[in-house]
């Protein structure tokens, strides 16, 4: 909703980009935590595996990255100052658009989406920013997304075509407080 | 832009225990929002308290690290209240939905906007009762049919909360979406800040009881009109708006806070038992 | 009579200045060394209904009201008769009347009084702004014996903003009314006192509650007003200010249990007073309290129920509803001022008691004692002030359990603010973290240990006043509660003056019930009376679902707002020792 520029156009220094990765790569990992936790604890097991193998990638990612940012003194932006053009960073798949009778097939498809927006983010800075630093380094960024890109274009090729199919759960909601 | 890194992050102030809300559900967006808010406001987690009643919304302070109470249906407000007023060095916050807050502890909303104590008051409004499986809600459309309690729909005026509560003395309005954490985190802290009663209406869907609201995300659109202290001006633009103008601040007032003071002691016991000394 | 005393009443409507006359009448007494007690009785009217002062005065404590009253001073008639159940004569009793009002009404003389005519409104209107109150209260003092100058220095104080010229009027009046009394029939004179045997205070029931609650270290209350609990907040409110703390009043009285709840969970001992139809309000949150662990104090001043009932008189019904009104099994305490003194001392030990188990203490006076003014021995300075069990620190590599299961049942409390330790206090059932849980382990784990601390607290001897005749003698016990203790402690006095041998029993912890104390509180013990103001007998009741009973326990209960006087409990001794 906010007007901001175009994603990661704005971002010139290795520190600013740094800070975006993090910010990027911590709530990517969070939020996967937390579609994982979501679907496991309404039993999605399948759906929560998916989300727990991407949190785990993150997190993965996310180690190389902090080890890069200790040595480094980091801008510090509110959440509503960094320079991506949605809201959210591009890799946090939005709350609200999962749901308790999403597929595997779905899951895969949103989080591919979502890894192709941190990768678009990234290859706009390689694009536009003039630093050769922080080129290299968003390009080497881009290319990890790819990566994540790749692998869920695997498991989404060991789909069979049963996982788009969601059957009707046959409880009703329950009465809780 | 501060080139200094805050000291806690929006994970601190989550606990160990995972939500049981629905997948999808708004009040995720409202618990990540708020967290967010108060790693960018820095506050330690012992000086933080969060206070609610009872419904799906109301579960969050044991979502969180900081100090909750979690009592019962409707009275979260006055809990609040006097945790506040016993305690004003606290951040304290009041968290719940829409039946909770304008039904059962409807007085309670009422007084709560006349006494200006300075709260934060986050209502996660999704115009139904989720957890007793989807009644009508002070906030649900007359014509709503889908509960089996009233099938042809309430035949009743939803509740405008935001104007009652301009009317009632709020000190604060904002309406935010729960499908944009960072600006609902941005509006929140902007509430927790100004002083006295801050109102904060969150659009937050049920995804279980009110599928059709998971449009809300495309149907709420950023309010044009920046914020005025004028409360006269701010309900006329509630009374003829739609209801997803949301985003901003509607109103901040400036009444000072309700705040009696537990003063020094300029007394003693032994002062008042002497007046009953013949 | 046992007890050397003097009844009386001042009656009167609208303007006719009744309860001004009646507490300067105390306050004179007080000057004149005597003891006394004070309560009053009114119409439903805001302003000028039809009012009764009912006094009583001794050279030594008094416990009760007597059984019936020397002297019915009636400035006029208007209404008279909706008090006369309250207000029983006797032969030798004096109805002193204003013949400028007429005849007294048929309905206060079924006890064929005595009846004197008394001029007050035409002596007063000979005087410049005389006023028939103190002609009345001119010829009071000279009947009962009451020094003039003991009214001078009341008058002089009451009236020194309106200046001497009031002054002068009002005792110009008093003393025409003394002269008058030169011609009334005599009744029961108390002899001057020539200096009172110790210290004294001057105090209402429900002062003495606001007193209790602050001794006890509350500093935030917050409450809704009601008839008859108000005066224990108007006190509490200028009061609470003196020393630190702070009332707010509520929106209703389901906000005072809550903002109470909220001000306790912060660290800050709390109170709320209400009566009967507050506590109705209140009843799911004190539950909230039970389950949630924090420390609250209600006192109920209780007047006359269902409903909206009596609002300004006096009844013993809030029992069932303090004991048994909290869905599920929800352990809590009750306790019982049995006197206007010791609504000081119970108020006091409520606040320890629910600090000390972090649970809701409710405080069941009435209006009868709450509203009462008493001259009282100066109360002794009591050691009980709330102490909270309270966690302060995090141990290391440990997980905060804010309902730890310990041995007395009572978890360490973090009051928030306190680093590392931060919780969610819950009334969802819960385990020892906070955390809600369905489970029937931990919902059976924490009700033992809810229940745990009250049953394994030590009580001391507080749980009840165990007065003999002499002691170990007799095989008789009146037990009661409340303020139905005065005239039974009352009858235990005239009885024992008689040469009998009883034990007066009254239970101040109500709940939870203390049965190997009772027990040995009924050693020897072969007869009871029990005594209470309930139209279903709810305490004699409650005696027998918890307590091994003397084979012969009658039950003496009446519905409010008229008490027993000691002579209906007397009676029943007496027919146990013919």
């Amino acid at each position: 909703m906010s007007g901001k520029p175009q994603d990661g156009g704005a971002i010139r220094t290795l520190p600013e980009l740094l800070a975006h990765a993090l910010a990027m790569e911590n709530e990517a990992a969070e939020r996967y935590g937390e579609l994982a936790d979501q679907m496991e604890t309404h039993h999605k097991t399948a759906v929560a595996a998916i989300f727990r193998r991407l949190e785990k990638a993150e997190k993965a990612h996310l180690g190389e990255l902090d080890e890069m940012c200790r040595k480094v003194q980091l801008p510090h932006y509110a959440p509503w100052d960094f320079k991506w053009s949605g809201s959210e960073s591009p890799e946090a798949i939005a709350i609200g658009r999962v749901n308790y009778q999403l597929s595997v097939r779905e899951a895969i498809l949103l989080a591919f989406e979502h890894e192709r927006k941190a990768a678009d983010f990234y290859a706009e800075i390689a694009n536009t920013a003039e630093a050769a630093d922080v080129k290299e380094l968003a390009r080497q960024f881009a290319d990890e997304e790819h990566e994540h890109m790749g692998w869920l274009e695997t498991y989404l090729a060991e789909c069979g075509p049963d996982d788009s199919r969601v059957l009707e759960d046959p409880d009703p909601p329950l009465g809780q407080e | 832009m501060e080139a200094v890194t805050r000291k806690y992050k929006a994970k601190d102030y989550k606990s160990e225990l995972k939500p049981i809300w629905c997948p999808g559900c708004g009040d995720y967006t409202v618990l990540n929002a708020l967290t967010r808010a108060l790693a960018e406001l820095g506050l330690a987690p012992e000086q933080v308290a969060v206070v609610s009643g009872i419904g799906c919304s109301s579960r969050i302070p044991a979502y969180t690290s900081v100090y909750g109470f979690h009592g019962v249906h409707g009275r979260a407000l006055p809990v609040a209240t006097g945790l506040k007023l016993a305690r004003p060095d606290l951040t304290v916050l009041v968290t719940g939905g829409d039946g909770d807050g304008f039904s059962i502890g409807g007085n309670h909303f009422l007084h709560a906007c006349r006494r200006n104590v300075d709260l934060t008051y986050i209502v996660m409004d999704n115009q139904v009762y989720g957890m007793t499986k989807g009644q009508a809600s002070p906030t649900t459309a007359p014509d709503w049919e889908g509960s089996k309690l009233t099938p042809e729909g309430t035949g009743i005026n939803p509740f405008q909360p935001l104007v009652v509560g301009l009317a009632s003395g709020a000190n604060f309005v904002a309406r935010v979406s729960s499908s944009d954490p960072v600006n609902m985190a941005q509006i929140i802290v902007e509430a927790i800040r100004h002083p006295g009663f801050s109102l904060v209406q969150v659009l937050s869907p049920c995804v279980t009881f009110r599928p059709e609201q998971a449009e809300w995300r495309d149907i709420v659109r950023t309010a044009v009109v920046d914020y005025t202290d004028d409360a006269a001006r701010a309900a006329r633009r509630l009374m003829t708006d739609d209801g997803f103008n949301v985003g901003k601040v509607l109103y901040k007032g400036e009444r000072p806070p309700f705040r009696p003071e537990f003063e020094k002691t300029n007394g003693s016991i032994a002062e008042l038992e002497a007046r009953f000394l013949l | 009579m046992t007890v050397q005393s003097v009844s009386l009443v001042i009656a009167g409507s609208g303007g006719a200045g009744v309860v001004t006359a009646g507490s300067l009448l105390l306050d004179a007494a007080a000057n004149a060394g005597w003891y006394a007690l004070m309560s009053r009785s009114s119409g439903p009217q805001i302003r000028g209904g039809e009012a009764a002062a009912m006094l009583r005065f001794a050279t030594e404590p008094i416990m009760s009201h007597d059984d019936s009253f020397h002297l019915l001073m009636a400035i006029d008639w208007e209404n008279i008769s909706r008090f006369s159940a309250e207000i029983p004569l006797v032969e030798a009793s004096l109805i002193v009347g204003d013949p400028a009002h007429g005849d007294a009404p048929a309905a206060l003389l079924s006890g064929k009084p005595r009846q004197a005519a008394l001029p007050m409104s035409e002596i007063a209107g000979r005087i410049e702004n005389g006023r028939p109150n103190m002609v009345a209260l001119g010829a009071i003092a000279a009947l009962i014996g009451l020094p003039p100058e003991a009214m001078q220095a009341v008058v002089e104080k009451n009236l020194r903003r309106k200046g001497q010229a009031a002054i002068d009027a009002s005792m110009t009046a008093f003393h025409a009314g003394v002269a008058a009394a030169a011609d009334l029939p005599a009744i029961a004179k108390l002899p001057a006192v020539a200096a009172a045997s110790g210290p004294r205070w001057s105090i209402t029931g429900n002062e003495a509650t606001g007193l209790g609650v602050i001794r006890g270290g509350v500093r935030f209350v917050a409450a809704y007003p009601i008839t008859p609990a108000t005066e224990v907040l108007e006190w509490l409110a200028p009061s609470l200010a003196k020393v630190g703390g702070v009332l707010v009043q509520a929106e209703d009285e389901l906000a005072s249990i809550n903002q109470i709840i909220g001000a306790s969970y912060g660290g800050v001992p709390a109170m709320t007073a209400t009566s009967g139809p507050g506590l109705s309000l209140m009843i799911e949150s004190l539950g909230l309290a039970v389950a949630a662990e924090v420390p609250v104090v209600v006192v109920d001043v209780m007047r006359v129920g269902p409903s909206t009932g009596i609002a300004t008189k006096s009844e013993q019904s809030d029992l069932n509803i303090a004991v048994y009104g909290l869905h599920g099994d929800a352990p809590h305490i009750v306790v019982a001022p049995n006197s206007v003194a010791d609504c000081l001392f119970t108020t006091q030990w409520a606040v320890h008691l629910a600090e000390a188990m972090q649970t809701p203490t409710l405080v069941l006076s009435d209006q009868a004692m709450g509203q009462a003014r008493a001259i009282i021995p100066r109360p002794a300075e009591l050691a009980f002030i709330g102490q909270r069990i309270t966690a302060t620190a995090a141990v290391e590599g440990e997980r905060y359990q804010r309902y730890a299961v310990t041995a007395s049942g009572v978890s360490p409390m973090a009051i928030p603010g306190t680093a590392g330790l931060t919780h969610t206090a819950d009334g969802l059932e819960h385990n020892e973290f906070g955390t809600p849980s369905s489970q029937a382990s931990d919902h059976h784990t924490q009700m033992d240990k809810r229940s745990r601390k009250l049953t394994q607290f030590n009580y001391g001897d507080h749980w009840a006043d165990i007065e003999d005749a002499e002691v170990g003698a007799g095989d008789t016990a009146i037990i009661t509660w409340g303020s139905s203790t005065g005239p039974a402690r009352e009858a235990l006095r005239r009885f024992s003056d008689a040469g009998g041998k009883a034990r007066l029993i009254s239970v101040r912890l109500i709940a939870p019930v203390q049965p190997e104390k009772m027990a040995a509180a009924l050693k020897g013990i072969t007869r009871a009376v029990v005594v209470e103001q309930s139209h279903s007998g709810q305490f004699h009741r409650m005696l027998r679902a918890f307590y091994d009973l003397p084979r012969e326990t009658c039950s003496l209960h009446q519905a409010g707002p008229l008490a027993f006087g000691p002579g209906r409990i007397l009676e029943q001794l007496n027919t146990w020792r013919a």
